[in-house]
Protein backbone atom coordinates (compact mmCIF):
# COMPACT_ATOMS: atom_id res chain seq x y z
CA UNK A 1 0.00 0.00 0.00
CA UNK A 2 1.37 3.38 -0.83
CA UNK A 3 2.60 5.95 2.31
CA UNK A 4 -1.06 8.04 1.19
CA UNK A 5 -3.43 4.90 1.56
CA UNK A 6 -2.10 4.10 4.38
CA UNK A 7 -2.26 7.55 6.18
CA UNK A 8 -5.86 7.73 4.80
CA UNK A 9 -6.61 4.10 6.81
CA UNK A 10 -4.89 5.13 10.18
CA UNK A 11 -7.12 8.78 9.66
CA UNK A 12 -10.45 6.23 9.12
CA UNK A 13 -9.50 3.91 12.10
CA UNK A 14 -8.57 7.21 14.20
CA UNK A 15 -12.42 8.41 13.16
CA UNK A 16 -14.13 5.38 13.29
CA UNK A 17 -12.55 4.79 16.92
CA UNK A 18 -14.18 7.91 18.26
CA UNK A 19 -17.24 6.96 16.41
CA UNK A 20 -17.72 4.32 18.43
CA UNK A 21 -16.53 5.64 21.79
CA UNK A 22 -18.88 8.68 21.63
CA UNK A 23 -21.78 7.16 19.74
CA UNK A 24 -21.74 3.94 20.42
CA UNK A 25 -23.49 3.93 23.61
CA UNK A 26 -26.45 5.58 21.55
CA UNK A 27 -26.95 3.04 19.00
CA UNK A 28 -27.64 -0.32 21.32
CA UNK A 29 -24.23 -1.97 20.71
CA UNK A 30 -22.16 -0.36 23.87
CA UNK A 31 -18.80 -1.48 24.70
CA UNK A 32 -17.91 -4.30 26.81
CA UNK A 33 -16.07 -2.89 29.96
CA UNK A 34 -14.87 -6.84 30.40
CA UNK A 35 -13.06 -6.51 27.19
CA UNK A 36 -11.24 -3.83 28.19
CA UNK A 37 -9.96 -5.31 31.28
CA UNK A 38 -8.85 -8.39 29.41
CA UNK A 39 -7.00 -6.34 26.89
CA UNK A 40 -5.53 -4.18 30.09
CA UNK A 41 -4.17 -7.77 31.60
CA UNK A 42 -2.75 -9.12 27.91
CA UNK A 43 -1.04 -5.45 27.14
CA UNK A 44 -0.19 -4.34 30.27
CA UNK A 45 -0.15 -6.25 33.30
CA UNK A 46 1.81 -8.91 31.57
CA UNK A 47 4.50 -6.63 30.00
CA UNK A 48 4.89 -5.34 33.91
CA UNK A 49 7.83 -7.85 34.17
CA UNK A 50 9.88 -7.12 31.12
CA UNK A 51 9.23 -3.08 31.42
CA UNK A 52 10.47 -3.45 35.35
CA UNK A 53 13.59 -5.51 34.67
CA UNK A 54 14.27 -2.56 31.35
CA UNK A 55 14.03 0.11 33.32
CA UNK A 56 16.07 -1.35 36.26
CA UNK A 57 18.53 -1.89 33.85
CA UNK A 58 18.61 1.41 32.55
CA UNK A 59 18.66 3.47 35.71
CA UNK A 60 21.62 1.35 36.74
CA UNK A 61 23.56 1.62 33.95
CA UNK A 62 23.11 5.85 33.78
CA UNK A 63 23.99 6.04 37.11
CA UNK A 64 27.18 4.00 36.55
CA UNK A 65 27.68 5.75 33.19
CA UNK A 66 27.18 8.61 35.12
CA UNK A 67 29.48 8.22 38.08
CA UNK A 68 32.63 7.57 36.55
CA UNK A 69 32.09 10.50 34.21
CA UNK A 70 31.43 12.83 37.47
CA UNK A 71 33.68 11.69 39.58
CA UNK A 72 36.33 13.11 37.56
CA UNK A 73 35.16 16.32 38.45
CA UNK A 74 34.27 15.23 41.98
CA UNK A 75 30.55 15.45 41.05
CA UNK A 76 28.64 12.40 41.75
CA UNK A 77 26.49 14.25 44.22
CA UNK A 78 25.06 14.90 41.01
CA UNK A 79 24.53 11.54 39.71
CA UNK A 80 20.61 11.20 41.09
CA UNK A 81 20.01 14.50 38.49
CA UNK A 82 21.62 13.28 35.77
CA UNK A 83 19.40 9.82 36.60
CA UNK A 84 16.33 11.40 37.33
CA UNK A 85 16.10 13.72 34.30
CA UNK A 86 17.18 11.07 31.70
CA UNK A 87 14.31 8.54 32.90
CA UNK A 88 11.55 10.83 33.62
CA UNK A 89 12.30 12.68 30.58
CA UNK A 90 13.32 10.59 28.12
CA UNK A 91 14.24 6.87 28.17
CA UNK A 92 11.51 5.67 30.65
CA UNK A 93 8.66 6.31 28.13
CA UNK A 94 10.57 5.95 25.41
CA UNK A 95 12.00 2.16 26.70
CA UNK A 96 8.58 1.05 27.82
CA UNK A 97 6.98 1.79 24.58
CA UNK A 98 9.74 -0.15 23.13
CA UNK A 99 8.94 -3.34 24.87
CA UNK A 100 5.20 -2.96 24.68
CA UNK A 101 5.54 -2.44 20.84
CA UNK A 102 7.59 -5.51 20.95
CA UNK A 103 5.43 -7.59 23.30
CA UNK A 104 2.10 -5.70 22.84
CA UNK A 105 1.66 -4.56 20.03
CA UNK A 106 3.07 -7.10 17.71
CA UNK A 107 0.83 -9.30 19.40
CA UNK A 108 -2.44 -7.02 18.69
CA UNK A 109 -0.90 -7.78 15.18
CA UNK A 110 -0.55 -10.63 14.91
CA UNK A 111 -4.12 -12.04 16.10
CA UNK A 112 -6.06 -9.57 14.64
CA UNK A 113 -3.91 -10.67 10.68
CA UNK A 114 -4.68 -14.37 12.18
CA UNK A 115 -8.78 -13.17 12.67
CA UNK A 116 -8.26 -11.76 9.09
CA UNK A 117 -6.76 -14.59 6.98
CA UNK A 118 -9.00 -16.74 8.95
CA UNK A 119 -12.08 -15.09 8.17
CA UNK A 120 -13.51 -14.14 11.64
CA UNK A 121 -13.52 -10.53 10.75
CA UNK A 122 -15.02 -11.42 7.72
CA UNK A 123 -17.88 -13.36 10.13
CA UNK A 124 -18.18 -10.50 12.40
CA UNK A 125 -19.12 -8.07 9.92
CA UNK A 126 -22.18 -10.74 8.50
CA UNK A 127 -23.43 -11.05 12.44
CA UNK A 128 -23.44 -7.32 12.60
CA UNK A 129 -20.55 -6.81 14.65
CA UNK A 130 -18.37 -4.07 14.01
CA UNK A 131 -14.72 -5.14 13.68
CA UNK A 132 -13.93 -1.77 15.10
CA UNK A 133 -15.85 -1.38 18.36
CA UNK A 134 -15.91 -5.72 19.02
CA UNK A 135 -12.05 -5.85 18.61
CA UNK A 136 -9.59 -2.12 18.15
CA UNK A 137 -11.89 -0.24 20.74
CA UNK A 138 -11.04 -2.35 23.76
CA UNK A 139 -7.38 -2.70 23.02
CA UNK A 140 -7.43 1.40 21.88
CA UNK A 141 -8.57 1.67 25.42
CA UNK A 142 -6.71 -0.89 26.82
CA UNK A 143 -3.11 0.51 25.92
CA UNK A 144 -4.31 4.54 26.46
CA UNK A 145 -4.18 3.07 30.29
CA UNK A 146 -1.50 0.85 30.75
CA UNK A 147 0.87 2.51 28.80
CA UNK A 148 1.25 5.32 31.09
CA UNK A 149 0.43 3.35 33.97
CA UNK A 150 3.63 1.15 32.82
CA UNK A 151 5.85 4.01 32.45
CA UNK A 152 5.09 5.48 36.04
CA UNK A 153 6.19 2.35 37.19
CA UNK A 154 9.14 1.49 35.07
CA UNK A 155 9.88 5.79 35.77
CA UNK A 156 10.06 3.87 39.84
CA UNK A 157 11.49 1.09 39.29
CA UNK A 158 14.65 3.25 37.08
CA UNK A 159 14.97 5.46 40.10
CA UNK A 160 15.38 2.64 41.89
CA UNK A 161 18.10 1.25 39.85
CA UNK A 162 20.01 4.27 39.97
CA UNK A 163 19.80 4.64 44.08
CA UNK A 164 21.03 0.91 43.99
CA UNK A 165 24.38 2.27 42.34
CA UNK A 166 24.47 5.56 44.29
CA UNK A 167 23.57 3.72 47.72
CA UNK A 168 25.99 0.47 47.80
CA UNK A 169 28.56 2.02 45.19
CA UNK A 170 28.79 5.80 45.54
CA UNK A 171 28.11 5.62 49.73
CA UNK A 172 25.13 7.84 49.20
CA UNK A 173 22.76 7.60 52.17
CA UNK A 174 18.79 6.84 51.08
CA UNK A 175 17.89 10.02 52.55
CA UNK A 176 20.05 12.12 50.75
CA UNK A 177 19.38 10.11 47.05
CA UNK A 178 15.54 10.44 47.74
CA UNK A 179 16.86 14.51 48.95
CA UNK A 180 18.38 15.24 45.70
CA UNK A 181 16.16 13.32 43.35
CA UNK A 182 13.16 15.61 44.94
CA UNK A 183 15.33 18.55 44.54
CA UNK A 184 16.40 17.66 41.10
CA UNK A 185 13.35 16.57 39.16
CA UNK A 186 10.18 18.79 38.60
CA UNK A 187 6.81 17.61 38.50
CA UNK A 188 6.34 18.54 35.25
CA UNK A 189 9.51 16.18 34.03
CA UNK A 190 7.04 13.56 35.29
CA UNK A 191 3.97 14.83 33.70
CA UNK A 192 6.11 15.58 29.90
CA UNK A 193 7.25 11.93 30.33
CA UNK A 194 3.44 10.93 31.15
CA UNK A 195 2.21 12.82 27.79
CA UNK A 196 4.71 11.53 25.84
CA UNK A 197 3.55 7.50 26.79
CA UNK A 198 0.25 8.84 25.92
CA UNK A 199 0.82 9.74 22.35
CA UNK A 200 3.25 6.91 22.21
CA UNK A 201 0.34 4.47 23.36
CA UNK A 202 -2.05 6.43 20.50
CA UNK A 203 0.59 6.06 18.08
CA UNK A 204 1.83 1.89 18.47
CA UNK A 205 -1.54 0.72 18.90
CA UNK A 206 -3.38 2.52 15.93
CA UNK A 207 -0.29 1.39 13.90
CA UNK A 208 -0.24 -2.42 15.36
CA UNK A 209 -4.41 -2.46 14.43
CA UNK A 210 -4.24 -0.70 11.15
CA UNK A 211 -1.29 -3.71 10.19
CA UNK A 212 -3.51 -6.10 11.88
CA UNK A 213 -6.85 -5.45 9.82
CA UNK A 214 -5.01 -5.28 6.49
CA UNK A 215 -3.30 -8.40 6.76
CA UNK A 216 -3.78 -10.26 2.92
CA UNK A 217 -2.43 -13.72 1.72
CA UNK A 218 -1.65 -16.23 4.69
CA UNK A 219 0.27 -16.69 7.49
CA UNK A 220 3.35 -14.98 5.42
CA UNK A 221 1.38 -11.78 5.39
CA UNK A 222 0.48 -12.07 9.33
CA UNK A 223 4.07 -12.46 9.63
CA UNK A 224 5.19 -9.63 7.64
CA UNK A 225 2.61 -7.35 9.10
CA UNK A 226 3.73 -8.11 12.29
CA UNK A 227 7.21 -7.06 11.66
CA UNK A 228 6.12 -3.97 9.67
CA UNK A 229 4.06 -3.26 12.82
CA UNK A 230 7.07 -3.30 15.10
CA UNK A 231 9.16 -1.43 12.72
CA UNK A 232 6.83 1.42 11.80
CA UNK A 233 5.42 1.36 15.18
CA UNK A 234 9.08 2.40 16.59
CA UNK A 235 10.12 4.96 14.05
CA UNK A 236 6.64 6.43 14.56
CA UNK A 237 7.28 6.70 18.32
CA UNK A 238 10.73 7.82 18.40
CA UNK A 239 10.13 10.75 15.69
CA UNK A 240 7.37 11.61 17.63
CA UNK A 241 9.47 11.81 21.00
CA UNK A 242 11.76 13.97 19.05
CA UNK A 243 8.78 16.35 18.18
CA UNK A 244 7.07 16.08 21.65
CA UNK A 245 11.22 16.92 23.29
CA UNK A 246 11.20 19.85 21.00
CA UNK A 247 7.90 21.10 22.32
CA UNK A 248 8.31 20.28 25.46
CA UNK A 249 11.67 22.01 26.55
CA UNK A 250 12.89 23.83 23.65
CA UNK A 251 9.84 26.62 23.52
CA UNK B 1 -47.80 -14.56 -5.36
CA UNK B 2 -44.48 -15.61 -3.81
CA UNK B 3 -42.51 -12.60 -2.25
CA UNK B 4 -39.01 -12.24 -3.84
CA UNK B 5 -35.83 -12.43 -1.02
CA UNK B 6 -33.24 -11.97 -3.20
CA UNK B 7 -32.93 -10.62 -6.93
CA UNK B 8 -29.78 -10.30 -8.59
CA UNK B 9 -29.56 -8.33 -12.02
CA UNK B 10 -26.84 -8.52 -14.11
CA UNK B 11 -24.01 -8.78 -11.79
CA UNK B 12 -20.34 -8.39 -13.11
CA UNK B 13 -17.15 -8.29 -10.72
CA UNK B 14 -14.34 -7.72 -12.50
CA UNK B 15 -10.69 -7.85 -10.43
CA UNK B 16 -8.13 -6.09 -12.47
CA UNK B 17 -8.58 -7.35 -16.02
CA UNK B 18 -10.39 -10.55 -15.04
CA UNK B 19 -13.70 -11.05 -15.49
CA UNK B 20 -14.85 -13.54 -12.19
CA UNK B 21 -18.52 -12.91 -12.38
CA UNK B 22 -20.28 -12.10 -15.94
CA UNK B 23 -23.99 -10.94 -15.98
CA UNK B 24 -25.49 -13.06 -13.21
CA UNK B 25 -28.88 -13.04 -12.68
CA UNK B 26 -31.66 -15.16 -10.45
CA UNK B 27 -34.10 -14.15 -8.33
CA UNK B 28 -34.85 -16.56 -4.76
CA UNK B 29 -38.60 -16.81 -3.62
CA UNK B 30 -39.21 -17.12 0.35
CA UNK B 31 -39.04 -20.29 1.42
CA UNK B 32 -36.73 -21.81 -1.44
CA UNK B 33 -33.63 -23.55 -1.01
CA UNK B 34 -31.23 -22.30 -4.06
CA UNK B 35 -27.91 -24.86 -4.42
CA UNK B 36 -25.52 -23.26 -6.44
CA UNK B 37 -23.29 -25.67 -8.05
CA UNK B 38 -20.08 -25.10 -10.35
CA UNK B 39 -16.14 -26.16 -10.57
CA UNK B 40 -14.23 -25.23 -8.22
CA UNK B 41 -12.89 -21.19 -8.61
CA UNK B 42 -15.60 -20.62 -10.83
CA UNK B 43 -17.16 -17.81 -8.80
CA UNK B 44 -19.40 -19.22 -6.12
CA UNK B 45 -17.77 -18.12 -3.05
CA UNK B 46 -17.28 -14.43 -4.81
CA UNK B 47 -20.71 -14.45 -5.35
CA UNK B 48 -22.46 -15.18 -2.14
CA UNK B 49 -19.69 -12.99 -0.93
CA UNK B 50 -21.67 -9.80 -3.10
CA UNK B 51 -24.53 -11.25 -1.72
CA UNK B 52 -23.97 -10.73 1.74
CA UNK B 53 -22.82 -7.58 0.70
CA UNK B 54 -18.95 -7.87 1.73
CA UNK B 55 -17.94 -7.70 -1.54
CA UNK B 56 -19.08 -4.94 -3.85
CA UNK B 57 -19.81 -5.30 -7.38
CA UNK B 58 -17.79 -3.55 -10.68
CA UNK B 59 -21.78 -3.57 -12.07
CA UNK B 60 -25.37 -5.02 -11.95
CA UNK B 61 -27.81 -4.91 -8.91
CA UNK B 62 -28.36 -6.76 -5.88
CA UNK B 63 -31.63 -6.33 -4.07
CA UNK B 64 -32.33 -8.42 -0.56
CA UNK B 65 -35.89 -8.22 0.82
CA UNK B 66 -36.65 -5.72 -2.12
CA UNK B 67 -33.54 -3.15 -0.60
CA UNK B 68 -31.04 -2.17 -3.37
CA UNK B 69 -27.35 -3.30 -1.21
CA UNK B 70 -24.86 -2.51 -3.76
CA UNK B 71 -25.80 1.62 -2.63
CA UNK B 72 -26.51 0.87 0.44
CA UNK B 73 -24.50 3.10 3.39
CA UNK B 74 -22.86 0.60 5.95
CA UNK B 75 -25.31 1.63 9.00
CA UNK B 76 -28.59 0.42 6.89
CA UNK B 77 -26.48 -2.78 5.55
CA UNK B 78 -25.36 -3.86 9.37
CA UNK B 79 -29.52 -3.76 9.86
CA UNK B 80 -30.63 -6.08 7.07
CA UNK B 81 -27.31 -8.12 8.23
CA UNK B 82 -29.35 -8.80 11.55
CA UNK B 83 -32.18 -10.92 9.47
CA UNK B 84 -29.68 -13.37 7.90
CA UNK B 85 -27.24 -15.62 9.00
CA UNK B 86 -23.98 -17.19 7.43
CA UNK B 87 -22.15 -20.15 7.62
CA UNK B 88 -18.45 -20.01 6.26
CA UNK B 89 -16.86 -22.67 4.51
CA UNK B 90 -14.28 -23.50 7.49
CA UNK B 91 -16.61 -22.43 10.60
CA UNK B 92 -15.03 -18.96 10.53
CA UNK B 93 -15.51 -19.26 14.39
CA UNK B 94 -13.58 -16.66 16.67
CA UNK B 95 -10.67 -18.71 18.01
CA UNK B 96 -10.96 -16.76 21.20
CA UNK B 97 -13.89 -18.05 22.19
CA UNK B 98 -15.42 -21.41 23.76
CA UNK B 99 -18.14 -23.10 21.18
CA UNK B 100 -20.67 -21.67 23.40
CA UNK B 101 -19.87 -18.04 23.90
CA UNK B 102 -19.21 -18.19 19.50
CA UNK B 103 -22.95 -19.33 19.29
CA UNK B 104 -23.96 -17.11 21.99
CA UNK B 105 -22.12 -14.13 20.42
CA UNK B 106 -24.84 -12.78 17.80
CA UNK B 107 -27.44 -13.20 20.32
CA UNK B 108 -25.24 -11.28 23.14
CA UNK B 109 -24.28 -8.23 20.55
CA UNK B 110 -27.44 -7.80 18.58
CA UNK B 111 -30.16 -8.00 21.42
CA UNK B 112 -30.74 -7.51 25.26
CA UNK B 113 -31.63 -11.38 26.11
CA UNK B 114 -31.04 -12.66 29.67
CA UNK B 115 -28.32 -14.35 29.75
CA UNK B 116 -29.42 -17.56 31.14
CA UNK B 117 -32.04 -17.34 28.18
CA UNK B 118 -28.88 -16.83 25.78
CA UNK B 119 -27.20 -19.89 27.59
CA UNK B 120 -30.83 -22.38 26.98
CA UNK B 121 -30.82 -20.48 22.85
CA UNK B 122 -27.17 -21.55 22.64
CA UNK B 123 -28.07 -25.33 24.40
CA UNK B 124 -30.89 -25.18 22.09
CA UNK B 125 -28.96 -24.34 18.93
CA UNK B 126 -25.89 -26.78 19.54
CA UNK B 127 -28.52 -29.52 20.12
CA UNK B 128 -29.70 -28.85 16.64
CA UNK B 129 -26.07 -29.63 15.09
CA UNK B 130 -25.57 -32.22 16.89
CA UNK B 131 -22.96 -30.97 19.57
CA UNK B 132 -24.39 -31.01 23.14
CA UNK B 133 -22.13 -31.04 25.98
CA UNK B 134 -19.04 -29.25 23.55
CA UNK B 135 -20.07 -25.50 24.97
CA UNK B 136 -16.93 -25.08 26.92
CA UNK B 137 -14.34 -26.45 24.18
CA UNK B 138 -12.23 -23.76 22.51
CA UNK B 139 -12.49 -24.05 18.33
CA UNK B 140 -9.10 -25.30 18.24
CA UNK B 141 -9.85 -28.50 19.97
CA UNK B 142 -12.47 -30.04 17.93
CA UNK B 143 -12.38 -31.09 14.68
CA UNK B 144 -13.16 -29.28 11.38
CA UNK B 145 -16.34 -31.08 10.68
CA UNK B 146 -17.36 -29.90 13.98
CA UNK B 147 -16.72 -26.51 13.39
CA UNK B 148 -18.64 -26.24 10.52
CA UNK B 149 -21.42 -27.68 12.21
CA UNK B 150 -20.86 -24.86 14.91
CA UNK B 151 -20.89 -22.64 12.44
CA UNK B 152 -24.25 -23.03 11.43
CA UNK B 153 -25.19 -23.25 14.53
CA UNK B 154 -24.00 -19.92 15.18
CA UNK B 155 -25.64 -18.60 11.83
CA UNK B 156 -29.09 -19.66 12.55
CA UNK B 157 -28.81 -18.49 16.47
CA UNK B 158 -30.65 -15.32 15.54
CA UNK B 159 -33.29 -18.08 13.89
CA UNK B 160 -32.32 -15.49 10.53
CA UNK B 161 -34.97 -15.31 7.34
CA UNK B 162 -31.95 -16.33 4.99
CA UNK B 163 -29.54 -18.74 6.03
CA UNK B 164 -26.16 -18.84 3.34
CA UNK B 165 -24.10 -21.95 4.13
CA UNK B 166 -20.80 -22.38 2.12
CA UNK B 167 -20.14 -26.00 1.82
CA UNK B 168 -21.78 -26.88 4.50
CA UNK B 169 -21.30 -30.60 3.92
CA UNK B 170 -18.55 -31.51 2.83
CA UNK B 171 -16.00 -32.97 5.00
CA UNK B 172 -18.94 -34.24 7.15
CA UNK B 173 -19.19 -38.08 7.84
CA UNK B 174 -22.30 -39.57 5.27
CA UNK B 175 -24.78 -39.45 9.04
CA UNK B 176 -23.89 -36.04 9.62
CA UNK B 177 -24.52 -34.60 6.04
CA UNK B 178 -27.90 -36.05 6.03
CA UNK B 179 -28.58 -34.50 9.58
CA UNK B 180 -27.44 -31.18 8.15
CA UNK B 181 -29.67 -31.76 4.94
CA UNK B 182 -32.24 -32.94 7.59
CA UNK B 183 -31.88 -29.59 9.41
CA UNK B 184 -31.69 -27.42 6.71
CA UNK B 185 -35.25 -28.91 5.13
CA UNK B 186 -37.07 -28.77 8.57
CA UNK B 187 -35.92 -25.02 8.94
CA UNK B 188 -36.76 -24.15 5.49
CA UNK B 189 -39.83 -26.08 5.34
CA UNK B 190 -41.46 -25.72 8.42
CA UNK B 191 -40.43 -21.71 9.56
CA UNK B 192 -40.17 -20.37 5.81
CA UNK B 193 -36.27 -20.10 5.74
CA UNK B 194 -34.75 -19.46 2.58
CA UNK B 195 -31.64 -20.51 2.07
CA UNK B 196 -28.69 -20.25 0.07
CA UNK B 197 -26.33 -23.21 -0.28
CA UNK B 198 -23.22 -23.20 -2.50
CA UNK B 199 -22.35 -27.50 -2.77
CA UNK B 200 -20.54 -29.73 -4.59
CA UNK B 201 -22.21 -32.81 -2.88
CA UNK B 202 -24.26 -33.86 -5.44
CA UNK B 203 -26.37 -35.98 -3.44
CA UNK B 204 -27.22 -33.62 -0.84
CA UNK B 205 -27.87 -30.98 -3.27
CA UNK B 206 -30.72 -32.94 -4.54
CA UNK B 207 -31.92 -33.75 -1.51
CA UNK B 208 -32.69 -30.63 -0.22
CA UNK B 209 -32.70 -27.84 -3.33
CA UNK B 210 -35.52 -26.99 -4.82
CA UNK B 211 -34.40 -24.44 -6.93
CA UNK B 212 -30.48 -24.84 -8.58
CA UNK B 213 -28.02 -22.94 -10.46
CA UNK B 214 -25.22 -24.05 -12.18
CA UNK B 215 -22.08 -21.70 -13.20
CA UNK B 216 -19.91 -22.16 -15.97
CA UNK B 217 -16.07 -23.37 -16.40
CA UNK B 218 -13.25 -22.30 -18.58
CA UNK B 219 -14.78 -19.97 -21.65
CA UNK B 220 -18.37 -19.75 -19.96
CA UNK B 221 -16.53 -19.20 -16.63
CA UNK B 222 -19.00 -16.25 -14.45
CA UNK B 223 -21.90 -17.17 -16.16
CA UNK B 224 -25.10 -19.06 -15.48
CA UNK B 225 -25.31 -21.71 -17.53
CA UNK B 226 -28.27 -23.43 -16.03
CA UNK B 227 -30.76 -22.51 -13.31
CA UNK B 228 -34.09 -24.36 -12.70
CA UNK B 229 -35.58 -27.05 -10.38
CA UNK B 230 -33.90 -30.21 -9.70
CA UNK B 231 -35.96 -32.06 -12.48
CA UNK B 232 -35.15 -29.42 -14.85
CA UNK B 233 -31.37 -29.95 -13.99
CA UNK B 234 -31.35 -33.60 -14.04
CA UNK B 235 -32.70 -33.26 -17.59
CA UNK B 236 -31.35 -30.33 -18.49
CA UNK B 237 -29.05 -30.44 -22.24
CA UNK B 238 -26.12 -28.66 -21.96
CA UNK B 239 -23.70 -31.23 -21.53
CA UNK B 240 -21.40 -29.58 -18.99
CA UNK B 241 -24.05 -29.92 -16.76
CA UNK B 242 -24.48 -33.34 -17.15
CA UNK B 243 -20.60 -34.06 -16.43
CA UNK B 244 -20.96 -31.68 -13.41
CA UNK B 245 -24.06 -33.52 -11.82
CA UNK B 246 -22.87 -37.43 -13.10
CA UNK B 247 -18.77 -36.35 -11.57
CA UNK B 248 -17.71 -37.41 -15.07
CA UNK B 249 -13.73 -36.82 -15.47
CA UNK B 250 -14.07 -35.94 -18.89
CA UNK B 251 -16.37 -33.88 -21.04
CA UNK B 252 -17.16 -30.51 -22.19
CA UNK B 253 -14.79 -29.57 -19.22
CA UNK B 254 -11.89 -31.30 -20.61
CA UNK B 255 -9.71 -33.67 -18.30
CA UNK B 256 -6.41 -33.48 -20.69
CA UNK B 257 -5.81 -30.57 -22.99
CA UNK B 258 -5.09 -31.16 -26.51
CA UNK B 259 -1.69 -30.70 -27.67
CA UNK B 260 -2.08 -27.38 -29.02
CA UNK B 261 -3.42 -25.76 -26.18
CA UNK B 262 -0.91 -27.90 -23.76
CA UNK B 263 1.74 -25.96 -25.58
CA UNK B 264 0.05 -22.87 -25.76
CA UNK B 265 -0.28 -23.02 -21.64
CA UNK B 266 3.42 -24.45 -21.71
CA UNK B 267 4.49 -21.33 -23.32
CA UNK B 268 2.10 -18.44 -22.06
CA UNK B 269 3.60 -15.46 -20.94
CA UNK B 270 3.61 -14.93 -17.43
CA UNK B 271 2.32 -11.37 -17.77
CA UNK B 272 -0.79 -12.91 -18.57
CA UNK B 273 -0.75 -15.10 -15.54
CA UNK B 274 -3.98 -14.50 -13.53
CA UNK B 275 -4.02 -13.95 -10.10
CA UNK B 276 -7.18 -13.34 -7.64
Amino acid sequence: MSLAANFRTFFFLNRSILYWLVLGPFRKQPLRISAVFQQMVRIGVQAFPMTALTSLSIGLTLAMQGAHELARMGATAYVPDLVAMTILRELGPLLVGVVVIGRSGSAVTAELGTMKVGEEIEALEVMSINPVRFLVVPRFLAMMVMLPVLTVFGNYIGLAGGWLICHFSLDMSTAAYIQRLMEAAQPDDLFTGIIKSIVFAWLIILISCQAGLGVSGGAEGVGQATTSSVVTSILAMLVANAVLTAIFFIT
Amino acid sequence: MPDTVIEVRDLVRKFGTRTVLNGISFSVNKGDTVIIMGGSGCGKSTLLRHIIGAMKPTSGSIRLFGEEITTMPQIQLEKLRLRFGMNFQFGALLQSLTVGENVALPIIENSRVDPGIVDLIVKMKLELVGLTGFEHLKPAEISGGMRKRVGLARAVAMDPELLFSDEPTSGLDPIMTAVIDQLTLDLTQKLDMTAVVVSHDMTSAFRIGTKMIVLGAGKRAGTIIAQGTPDEIRNHPDPEVQQFIKGEPDGPVPLKLSPEDYIDRLLDLPGQKEND
